[in-house]
């Protein structure tokens, strides 16, 4: 990577993808890449220094820690979520009005005696002492998941973790329960699933990072403030 | 040196009392602890996994070795083993060193408990003797003190339970008792939308199962929910009964003259007496002696009895031995019940 480039990592699919682009619009810095729309590398018209990566939103964080891109455009879950060495090398720059959604705690919508996190610990105790197994959550979010079931008590479960269709879980003998993402809670309804009262463990929405990393870069506090006013 | 020299006198001391020396092993099964002391805990281990797929960790402590070692000896003769080494555990705080070392001594297996937790008070008393510190304080409470009183309150089962098994999170337990007074639990108007959906859950075949519990589970759970007699005041005087209990202090010799007054107070008939109390006489004029109720609550595996002796260093005091019994670690783990109790010396005061 060249020195006196800036790279910045956008999210490479979906609506965060394209509410990042439209700050970019906005700003009226034309995005364009060498090798068609499949290009996963692009650049800024009049602008030299600056370098557009497409990644992963999850993968983002992690080359932002690495100090491999300077800025960054992800979701403050995914950021929470990482390692807290990863966390310490990143500085949450602006917090935007789009990528809004919330981790939340569902259980399955029969479970009728289950509203509280309270009564879901009775359900996790009685699974240990009368099935002799613990109650396990599917997640694709285990750290933010322990910390907040720990903090509310609930100390008797397991995690297993989820790569994507987390929903299903409970009703194919993976998970008893989930902990997942939702904007509108619509899938989780559609899939027989019921957030807890007290079952929200974040409010996530999307955020310009940088890496502490690239805090003397040349070049680097103009474009901030370029994308961040 | 001086740290090394010091531990092999406690290391003698304690095999003069009878207690025979165990090599333990310094890989465990990670489940065992996921087990004992749920995922929190876990994120503390250095785990690893074997090349079968088994998830493996280093030992976090001494005590789950030696209890496991014993289960799985299959043994049911009476043990008192001894044993020395390292345990490893990360830790956020970047002074706090993830090597501890400890020095630990237990009476596995055997029936006479009032005699068990006799000896290993008054072997602790001795280490504390001849580890050269002049004063300290031995702290000494009974969880099932606790127990006895919660069962006595006017409070529904799932509260029993609930405060029983959180006595060792403190934060979370204060958490509870302000959810006790106000019976927060129950949201009537959630109880009206799920009542229909009940009714028409009843009609179905009980066993059907839904995410690992059956119909009849979840059905008799949310009965036994709505029909919740308790009302707010009781839940206020019950509090107010359990914090005071909690900050009962006194000197051991007139513990069973405090509880007894204080169940009194309460007409909750309850009588204690000096068996929850296992001790002999004690001459030592530097060693304060008091009873705590609450005291030990950090530790969650102690089911009776619980100790700790702090010394003085310096102007502060730090805890050199804590023990007690520990009766239901082994079927907390999945094997059957062994009697258990011991210390643990923490040679880490030295450094």
């Amino acid at each position: 990577m060249n020195k006196n480039t800036v790279n910045i990592g956008i999210p490479s699919k979906g609506r965060l993808k394209n509410d990042t682009l439209k700050i970019f619009k906005k700003k009226k810095l034309k995005i364009y890449s060498e090798r068609g729309e499949r290009d996963l590398f692009g650049y800024i018209k009049r602008i030299s220094n600056i370098k557009i990566i497409y990644l992963h939103a999850r993968e983002c964080i992690e080359q932002l820690s690495l100090g491999n891109i300077d800025v960054g455009f992800s979701g403050i879950d995914l950021l929470k979520e990482s390692e807290i060495n990863i966390q310490n090398k990143i500085k949450v720059i602006k917090k935007y009005q789009f990528g809004k959604a919330n981790l939340v705690l569902a259980i399955p919508d029969l479970w009728l005696d289950v509203q509280t996190l309270l009564d879901l610990d009775e359900v996790a105790d009685e699974f240990k002492k009368k099935k002799k197994k613990l109650l396990r959550v599917a997640t694709k979010y285990p750290n933010l998941t322990r910390q907040f079931l720990y903090s509310k008590g609930v100390t008797q479960f397991q995690l297993v973790k989820s790569l994507g269709s987390t929903e299903v879980a409970p009703f194919t003998g993976t998970a008893e329960i989930i902990s997942d993402i939702t904007s509108t809670g619509a899938t989780l309804k559609a899939n027989n699933l019921r957030v807890l009262k007290d079952g929200e463990i974040l409010k996530s929405q999307a955020c310009l990072m940088m890496s502490k990393l690239s805090l003397r870069k040349a070049g680097i506090k103009k474009i901030i403030n370029l994308l961040s006013k | 040196m001086k740290s090394k020299n010091l531990s092999e006198r406690i290391l003698r001391l304690i095999k003069s009392k009878g207690f025979n020396n165990i090599e333990l092993d310094p890989v465990l099964e990670t489940k065992y602890i996921l087990q004992r002391s749920g995922e929190n805990f876990k994120r503390l281990l250095f785990s690893f996994y074997d090349l079968n797929g088994r998830e493996l960790c280093l030992r976090p402590d001494l005590t789950i070795s030696s209890v496991l070692r014993f289960v799985q000896s299959k043994s049911n003769k009476k043990q008192k083993v001894f044993y020395s080494g390292e345990a490893f555990r990360k830790t956020y705080q970047k002074q706090e060193s993830i090597i501890k070392n400890q020095i630990g001594f237990e009476i596995l297996g055997s029936k006479d408990k009032q005699k068990e937790d006799r000896e290993i008070i008054d072997t602790s008393i001795k280490i504390l003797k001849s580890s050269g510190f002049k004063k300290a304080v031995l702290k000494i409470g009974n969880v099932e003190l606790f127990n006895l009183l919660i069962n006595k309150l006017d409070i529904p089962r799932r509260w029993k339970n609930r405060l029983k098994r959180y006595y060792w999170n403190e934060s979370y337990f204060n958490e509870l008792l302000k959810r006790l007074e106000t019976n927060e639990d129950i949201d009537p108007v959630f109880v009206e939308i799920d009542k229909s959906r009940y009714l028409k859950m009843r009609k179905f075949n009980s066993s059907k199962e839904v995410a690992g519990r059956t119909y009849k589970e979840i059905l008799d759970r949310f009965d036994m929910k709505i029909k919740d007699p308790r009302r707010s005041s009781s839940g206020k005087i019950n509090t107010r009964i359990i914090k005071e209990f909690l900050k009962i202090k006194c000197e051991l010799k007139s513990a069973p003259y405090v509880l007894n007054k204080f169940f009194q107070k309460y007409e909750l008939n309850i009588f204690v007496g000096k068996e929850f109390f296992p001790f002999n006489k004690i001459n030592n004029s530097n060693l304060k002696i008091e009873f705590s109720a609450s005291n030990g609550r950090d530790v969650e595996f102690y089911s009776s009895m619980i100790f700790s002796i702090e010394i003085k260093k310096g102007k502060k005091f730090k805890n050199f031995i804590s023990g007690g019994r520990y009766d239901e670690l082994t079927s907390s783990l999945g094997f059957r019940k062994v009697s258990a109790a011991g210390a643990a010396v923490n040679m880490g005061v030295y450094e």
